[in-house]
Formats: C-alpha cells, sequence, structure tokens
C-alpha cells in the first residue's frame, strides 16, 4: 500500500513541478519517486505487515511485488531514454512523465487487486494515461489517428469487460476472486451465465494484450505514437495485462480450466503465426516490433494453457526479457530518428556508432531467441516447462522461432551493413544523449548477463 | 576450464593489441591452444569415463536444476585437439592475406568461435551444449558477413535460417528428453526411459539439427553456395570444424540419448547418406569453379561418415573418427589450395586455368599430396578412415556397402579433373608466383598429420576406442 501511496505523489508532484518549467527537476523527481517506490516494494517484501493491510482491494503479494519491481524499472527506462523528445516540447515534459507514471500506477493495481472492482480500476487507470499519450504528438495525424484508434477499440474492450463483469456478478454474486474461486469449486452446477462472462472478459484481456484475432489495432497505434509510449505499452502495459490476466484466470478460474484452455491454446497458436507471418513483409521499423510484440504474446500464453507451479514466474521472466530488448531497440529507433521509421534507415549503424549497433544487434538477437541471451532463456523455461504435457504445442512455438529468426535476421544485416552509396536515403546522423546511452547500457548488460539471474535462487 | 578459457581471453584481448602485431598474436594464440590441447592429450589416460568438472546451480524456486557440466572422454579430446590444431592452421594459411588476417576483427572473432567449438566438445551437459552450438553460429556468421564475397546476402541468410531452425529442432528434443530425466546433465539424460514415440520426436529433432549441418542429402542446399560465397577462412571454419560438431553430436547425443529410435532411423540415415555420397559426388564432377567442386566433395564425404556412424560397428565408428580427423585436415587443405589461386589470379574457373605446375611446382606438388590423401590413397589417413567406414557399412548391408564404395572412384575423377584442369596443361599466360613460406608451412602440417595418422594411426584409435565401446554397450543396454 505504502508503495502505491509513494507512487500516486511522485506523479502528482512531477505534474506541478512542470510548473517551473525546469525538465531537468521534473526528471530528477520523478526517477527519485520511482526508486522510492521500488524501495518501498523491496521492503514489503521483507516486512510483509504494512500498514492500511486490512483493506481487501489490492494485496502486494509476492507475485505482485515481482511483477510491480520490473514495471517500475521499465517506466524509469523509458522515462531516461524518452526524455530528449519529452524535452523538446518545454510545456509539457511534466505532462509526459506525469501521465506515464499515472499509467505505470494502474498497472501496480492490476497485479495487485483482489477484486474486480479494482481490477476494473486499474486497467482504466492503466489506459487513459495512454490514450492521450499515444495523440501526443499533435502535429503528426498519424499519432491522432493512433490515439483514436486506440480509444475507440479500447473503450469498446473495457465495455465488454464490464458485461462480462457484470455477468460473473449475475453467476457467483461476488467480485472477490478467491470467492469465485470458491464458488467455482464448491457449485454443482455452474450456471451457463459465468461462462459467458469468461468469454468476455477473456476477449477483453486478448484485446489488451494484442493477441489474434484481437490484435488489428497494435501496428497500427505503435506505429503512430510518439516512440517512448510505443515502448511503455510494449514493456510495461503487456506487462499489466498479463499480470492481470493470469492472476485472474489462475485463481478466479482455476476451476473451469477446461473450457477456456481449448480455446487459449488456439489463440496462442494464430498469435504466434499472425504475428511472425506478418512481421516478415514490414519495412518500417515500429511496425515491425508491433508484430514481433504480437509473436511474443503467442509464446508467453503458452504459460497460460500449460499450467504448472511456474507458470507465473516463467511469464515474469519472459516479460522481463522481452522488455529490455524492446526498450533498447525503441531506444535505438529514436537515436536513428527517421522521419519514415523505414528498417533501411538502420543501414550503417554499426559503422556509425558501434556501441548503438551492437546493442541493436544484441536486442534483435534476443527477441530472436539466440542464446545464451536472456531471451532465450525465457523462451526456454517457458519451452521446458510446457514441453511434457504438450509437445505438439512446443513444436509449432520452435517453428515460429525460427520463422521469426527470418526477419530479425533481415534488420540485423541491414545494421552492421556499409552505410549506403545510393542516395536515396539520406544518412541519419546518429545522434545520442547520455541518458540514451545510460539506458541502452543498462539494457545490454541486463539482456547479455540476465541468463545468471536463473542461477541465483 | 583453461582449454575454453584461453581462446576466450585472446578474443578478447584481440581487441585492444596494436594493428601491427595483429597477425603475430594470432598464431602465439592458437598455438598456446595447441600446446594447452598437447599437454591434456599427454596426461590423458584412455578411459570410457568423462573426467568431467560438475558445478551444480539451482535455479529459481526449485524448479530446473541448471549445471555447469564439462569434461571430456577420448573421443572430446581428439575433437579438442583437432579443433586447437585446425584453427592454428587456419590462421597460419591465412597470414599472407593482408586483408583479412591483419584484421583484428577477423582474429577475435576466429578465437571466439574457437571458444565455442571447445565447448561444444566440452559440455556434458545438455543446455551447456545447446548454448555453445548456437554461439558457434555468431562469429561464422560475422566472418561470412564482413568479409564475404558479391552477393554473400542471400547465401548468408539461407545459412543462418537453415542452421538456426535446425537448432530449434535440437532445443525441442532437448528439453522433451529433459522432462523424463532429473537434469540435463548428460548420464541423467541417458539414463532416462523413453517410449519408442517419444525416442522418435528425440531422434528426429537431433536429426534434423545435425543433417542440416552436417549436412546430409536433402538437406544440403545452403551449403554449395555459402561455401563459394564466404571468404576462404569461414569455408575452413565451415568444413573443417563446424560440421565436425554436427559428426561429434551424433555419437555424443543423438544416439545415446535416443537409440530406442535406431530400428527405424538407421536405414533412413544409411540411405540418406549414401544418396548424397554418389549426388553430390556426380554434381562435383560438373563443376568449373574449384571452390564449388571442394564443396560438393565435402558433401560427398561427409555423408559418407554419417552413414558409418549410424550402422553403429566398432570398425566404422573408429573408421569415422579418423575420417574426421583427416577430413578436416584435407578440407583446409583443398580450400586452402583453392585459395591461393584465387589471391594470385582472381578467379577460381577451372576452364581459364592451367599450366600452374610448370610455374609453381612446390605448390603443384604439395596440392598433389592433399588431393591423394582426399582420394584415400593408401599411407595417407584418407585409406584408414574410408576402409574402415565402408567395412562398416558392408557388414550392415553388402549393397549399401557396394554402392557407397563408389565414392572411391567418383573422388578419383571430381579430384583429379580438377588437379589437371588447373595445374596441367598448356599455361593460359598468366603470372603465377610459387608458396611463400607461411602457405608452405600450412600444406607441410597438413600433409605430415594426414600421412602420419595413414601410416600410425593406432594411437588415435586406443584414444577413441573406449568411449566407442561404450557408445555401442549403452545403444545394447537400452
Amino acid at each position: 500500500m505504502l508503495a502505491l501511496i509513494i507512487l500516486f505523489l511522485t506523479a502528482l508532484v512531477t505534474l506541478f513541478v512542470g510548473f517551473a518549467k525546469k525538465p531537468l527537476l521534473t526528471l530528477s523527481l520523478s526517477v527519485l519517486g520511482l526508486l522510492g517506490t521500488g524501495a518501498a516494494l523491496i521492503c514489503q517484501w521483507y516486512h510483509p505487515s504494512d500498514f492500511l493491510s486490512s483493506y481487501e482491494g489490492v494485496n502486494m503479494d509476492a507475485f505482485a511485488i515481482l511483477f510491480s519491481l520490473v514495471a517500475i524499472i521499465f517506466t524509469i527506462l523509458i522515462i531516461l531514454s524518452g526524455f530528449g523528445q519529452f524535452k523538446s516540447r518545454l510545456d509539457h515534459t511534466a505532462d509526459y512523465i506525469g501521465l506515464l507514471i499515472f499509467s505505470l500506477f494502474g498497472a501496480i493495481i492490476m497485479v495487485s487487486f483482489q477484486d474486480m472492482f479494482m481490477f476494473f480500476l486499474g486497467l482504466e487507470i492503466l489506459s487513459i494515461p495512454i490514450y492521450v499519450m499515444a495523440g501526443a504528438k499533435k502535429d503528426d495525424p498519424l499519432s491522432s489517428e493512433s490515439s483514436l484508434k486506440y480509444f475507440i477499440t479500447g473503450a469498446f474492450a473495457t465495455g465488454i469487460l464490464l458485461f462480462g463483469i457484470a455477468w460473473l456478478y449475475g453467476a457467483t454474486g461476488t467480485f472477490k476472486i478467491y470467492e469465485i474461486q470458491q464458488f467455482f469449486m464448491e457449485a454443482e452446477q455452474i450456471s451457463s451465465l459465468a461462462y459467458v462472462g469468461l468469454l468476455f472478459i477473456l476477449s477483453a484481456f486478448l484485446f489488451k494484450i494484442g493477441a489474434a484475432p484481437f490484435h488489428f489495432w497494435s501496428p497500427d497505434v505503435y506505429d503512430g505514437a510518439p516512440a517512448p509510449v510505443t515502448g511503455f505499452m510494449a514493456a510495461v502495459v503487456k506487462l499489466g495485462a498479463f499480470g492481470a490476466f493470469i492472476k485472474l484466470f489462475t485463481i478466479a478460474f482455476s476451476e473451469l480450466y477446461d473450457f477456456w484452455m481449448p480455446a487459449l491454446t488456439f489463440l496462442a497458436i494464430l498469435t504466434m503465426f499472425v504475428g511472425n507471418l506478418s512481421a516478415i513483409r514490414q519495412v518500417r521499423f515500429k511496425r515491425l516490433l508491433a508484430y514481433s510484440s504480437i509473436a511474443h504474446v503467442g509464446y508467453s500464453l503458452i504459460t497460460m494453457v500449460v499450467l504448472t507451479d511456474n507458470s507465473a514466474l516463467n511469464l515474469w521472466y519472459y516479460l522481463f526479457s522481452y522488455g529490455f530488448a524492446t526498450i533498447a531497440l525503441i531506444t535505438v529507433q529514436m537515436i536513428v530518428n527517421d522521419r519514415e521509421d523505414r528498417i533501411e534507415a538502420f543501414k550503417g549503424l554499426g559503422r556509425a556508432n558501434p556501441f548503438v549497433g551492437f546493442v541493436a544487434v544484441v536486442a534483435l538477437l534476443a527477441l530472436a531467441g539466440v542464446p545464451p541471451l536472456m531471451g532465450f532463456f525465457g523462451k526456454f523455461l517457458i519451452f521446458a516447462d510446457a514441453i511434457a504435457q504438450n509437445p505438439a504445442l512446443i513444436a509449432v512455438a520452435l517453428l515460429n522461432s525460427g520463422i521469426g529468426i527470418f526477419y530479425y535476421l533481415r534488420t540485423v544485416i541491414v545494421i552492421l551493413q556499409k552505410p549506403g552509396v545510393d542516395n536515396e536515403i539520406e544518412q541519419s546522423e546518429f545522434k545520442t544523449t547520455p541518458l540514451q546511452l545510460i539506458v541502452l547500457g543498462i539494457c545490454v548488460l541486463a539482456m547479455l548477463f540476465g541468463g545468471g539471474l536463473l542461477m541465483i535462487h | 576450464m583453461e582449454l575454453l578459457l584461453i581462446p576466450f581471453v585472446f578474443a578478447l584481448v584481440a581487441m585492444i593489441i596494436p594493428q601491427k602485431a595483429v597477425r603475430g598474436y594470432a598464431l602465439i594464440g592458437a598455438l598456446v591452444s595447441v600446446v594447452a590441447g598437447v599437454v591434456h592429450a599427454v596426461n590423458y589416460v584412455p578411459s570410457a569415463e568423462y573426467l568431467s568438472i560438475v558445478k551444480a546451480c539451482t535455479t529459481m524456486e526449485g524448479g530446473l536444476p541448471f549445471f555447469l557440466n564439462y569434461g571430456y572422454d577420448g573421443i572430446g579430446l581428439t575433437m579438442v585437439l583437432l579443433t586447437n590444431v585446425i584453427v592454428f592452421l587456419i590462421l597460419l594459411s591465412n597470414y599472407d592475406n593482408q586483408s583479412i588476417a591483419a584484421s583484428k576483427k577477423f582474429v577475435a572473432l576466429v578465437f571466439f568461435m574457437q571458444f565455442a567449438l571447445l565447448g561444444v566438445f566440452l559440455s556434458l551437459d545438455g543446455l551447456l551444449f545447446y548454448i555453445f552450438w548456437e554461439l558457434s553460429l555468431i562469429p561464422v556468421f560475422l566472418i561470412f558477413l564482413w568479409f564475404g564475397a558479391k552477393g554473400k546476402r542471400r547465401a548468408l541468410m539461407k545459412f543462418f535460417i537453415y542452421t538456426f531452425i535446425g537448432s530449434l529442432a535440437m532445443l525441442f528434443s532437448l528439453i522433451y528428453i529433459r522432462s523424463y530425466a532429473p537434469s540435463f546433465s548428460i548420464e541423467d539424460l541417458v539414463a532416462a526411459q523413453l517410449t519408442t514415440v517419444s525416442a522418435l520426436w528425440v531422434f528426429g529433432g537431433f536429426f534434423i539439427a545435425f543433417a542440416v549441418k552436417i549436412p546430409l542429402f536433402p538437406f544440403h542446399t545452403w551449403q554449395p553456395e555459402t561455401y563459394t560465397k564466404s571468404p576462404m577462412a569461414g569455408t575452413m571454419l565451415l568444413g573443417a570444424l563446424m560440421l565436425k560438431m554436427a559428426l561429434f553430436g551424433m555419437i555424443r547425443w543423438m544416439i545415446p540419448l535416443a537409440p530406442e529410435a535406431l530400428h527405424c532411423m538407421t536405414e533412413i540415415i544409411v540411405v540418406l547418406g549414401g544418396l548424397g555420397v554418389i549426388y553430390a559426388a556426380i554434381l562435383a564432377i560438373k563443376q568449373n569453379d574449384m571452390k564449388t567442386v571442394f564443396a560438393y566433395a565435402s558433401i560427398s564425404h561427409v555423408g559418407l561418415i554419417a552413414a558409418g556412424i549410424i550402422v553403429l560397428s566398432l570398425d566404422a565408428l573408429t573408421g569415422a573418427m579418423v575420417q574426421i580427423v583427416n577430413h578436416s585436415f584435407v578440407a583446409v587443405g583443398l580450400f586452402l589450395a583453392a585459395d591461393i589461386i584465387d589471391r594470385r589470379l582472381g578467379h577460381r574457373n577451372l576452364l581459364e586455368l592451367g599450366g600452374i605446375a610448370q610455374q609453381a611446382p612446390k605448390f603443384a606438388f604439395w596440392f598433389a599430396v592433399i588431393i591423394f590423401a582426399g582420394v584415400s590413397v593408401p599411407l595417407t589417413s584418407g585409406f584408414i578412415g574410408e576402409f574402415l567406414l565402408i567395412k562398416g557399412i558392408y557388414g550392415y548391408n553388402w549393397i549399401y556397402g557396394v554402392l557407397i564404395g563408389t565414392t572411391l572412384i567418383l573422388a578419383c575423377v571430381y579430384s583429379f579433373r580438377a588437379y589437371q584442369l588447373s595445374m596441367f596443361g598448356p599455361s593460359k599466360g598468366f603470372e603465377f608466383p610459387d608458396l611463400t613460406w607461411a602457405e608452405w608451412l600450412s600444406f607441410f602440417i597438413v600433409t605430415i598429420v594426414v600421412v602420419f595418422l595413414g601410416v600410425y594411426p593406432q594411437f588415435l584409435i586406443d584414444m577413441v576406442e573406449p568411449g566407442l565401446q561404450k557408445l555401442i554397450e549403452i545403444v545394447n543396454v537400452k
């Protein structure tokens, strides 16, 4: 609880400090606040008793703390790497950072909720700032399109979710997830209302995480939104949505596993194929990232299809590794800063700026799952855990990793190529800021040595 | 431990040494590894047990135990020694190729490659094996990308995607068999009890990975293009060392892990190997690019080795080990010869070559010796290897033995055709300077090894035999 309060105050303070029009002050205050939140969470880990612990809406258990910490790390990285872009609009620096932190607040509620009501609030707090942020590039029609599209489809999904919650309430008579679980365990006959509700809630989740066939918004939104917001959506929003997803389905709906598992199996496979096959043809970098993120959602869904004791942890580790790679790539995209965001604009990056090129290559290979990078261990944990129960699904997932290598490798080759002799594409300057270099350094260290996380207990 | 660390440290240090010293540094680094390998070999007492170092680390929440477990038996040690010597030869034979040998990037990548290869040969843990296996792909990819010939991009993609998908199939096998065993260590995996169906899954995954890497017909289509377009050092790494990873993998991992599947797979692999032997040899006869000839020749030779390994008789397995060593040295020799011609003349088209023997008698002599070793003339190690292999396959099924035996004739045809067209005949009016000392020394070392093993193969056989016997024992027990 303390962590949430600190976080909320940080967001408010950030907004008000914005009046001073001192971007650096805003930045340092917000980062400080986020670090404080992290510290509070770590205290919570060691001393679970906490004031206001009698409140039953949220519960900071180990699961929530792990997910929240990662979300905080990612948010700090994104604020740091996107600072250059935020700063370019002096009036709004604090607004951007404040909104991101509010959104993070929602994400943390979504991984710690105890009843459907808090869950819904968390989802809205998570989403609404993103609707605004996606349109932050006001002079760019693509950005407005992205914002509008995300808002309309997102609002629709929220409506469906609410509807589902209502049906579920009608069937079980409670909002609390443990009571719902209890109800399903004891009920002699489960009313069909519950199944309908579950399906509605499932679709809303699939929309939020961008799984096929609810993925159509994500390439457009990723493409149009400002780069830091894209990174935030890929890393933090997904983390929050997945956290809530696995929590709700492994607790509240655990008894209905046989009902939703086949649907999810099919959708996981569909999502992997849609993401990977569409990514092959992309020429714009952020669209490539969007489709690759769809594919990664497919791999992550495997943890839910095959539930074991380690599912939540595997999912956590996977999203952790995925987030670092994505943030690194988004930062590189900001450095390349091509107006039309073509992949070809990355040509010569390896020569012009070896460090940035190196990080980009490592991040792409990490997404592709090349050992010994962190991305490999993420995939490995998921696959190794699930293979005993469903070898065919893992075979499909590995086949998809094979398809994936095609477009990651193509981008790697572009980055390592000599700068183009053809004048069709003017050479970017690859300007970096010190903050971005710090972010890239942190990400590359994590990707190279993150596998070591498995070795410590 | 030091076996693995030496190349790794040398790879890191290579980034910071002065430009002038790069070439000498490379040779010294490789020599240190060779010496370390020899010291291990001298102290090694042949036995069937792995000399292993196990360091256990438990993972998060008591989930998957993860081991750093590496060591060697006679087979592994042979491969380690082979790798170190071949890496030295690759660096030595590139000594005169200024654009490559004086590049820090190149030297660092070769040492890194050596590190990955040694890791593959030393791992006694499935996951570790897979990690090193994939790691070896990165340096060869970069060497190819930075130093390759024109039009490499397509070949590069093809090569990487082929091998990566193959590796994923292997990852599937490893984690699948892991679900039947308490850990990834090789002892546990070998002890796992599989049903025939699951053994087929495991075996199939390994088979795809190794068939792509070896390459076996019909998984070979990436190979000629890749060999032709990659720089000579890359070709040597691929042909002399990387494909040996797959042959070694068959002996160390594929067969002992899932022998239950052998009864349906042996025949298939022997047939594919045999088809590859004959098909690639016929293609080799028709090629005009010297490097492509040797690329197809390589497919032909390794098809024979793969077929020999899978029939699992002691003769054939011993022959396979001898031939693995022999083929590595011969491949280095042949690709070096092709590259010498390329360096001097700027092309390798057999139809436009001729008369080199008059101008460069030393080159002609050493090239001839390598060619003889390639076609298995007695007193070279090629003879010992192929004789044992064909004997083993003949024992499995005499028809296959006879058919695969035609490789001896076909090899003569393409090798001597390439030699004759390039070396003899009227000179086509170009200057051809004779060998430099580094090239001469490379040829000399290759020849010494090949002839020594041809005359006295016993010490190599003594070294690998206990391990091979244990392999047959494992299969028979299951």
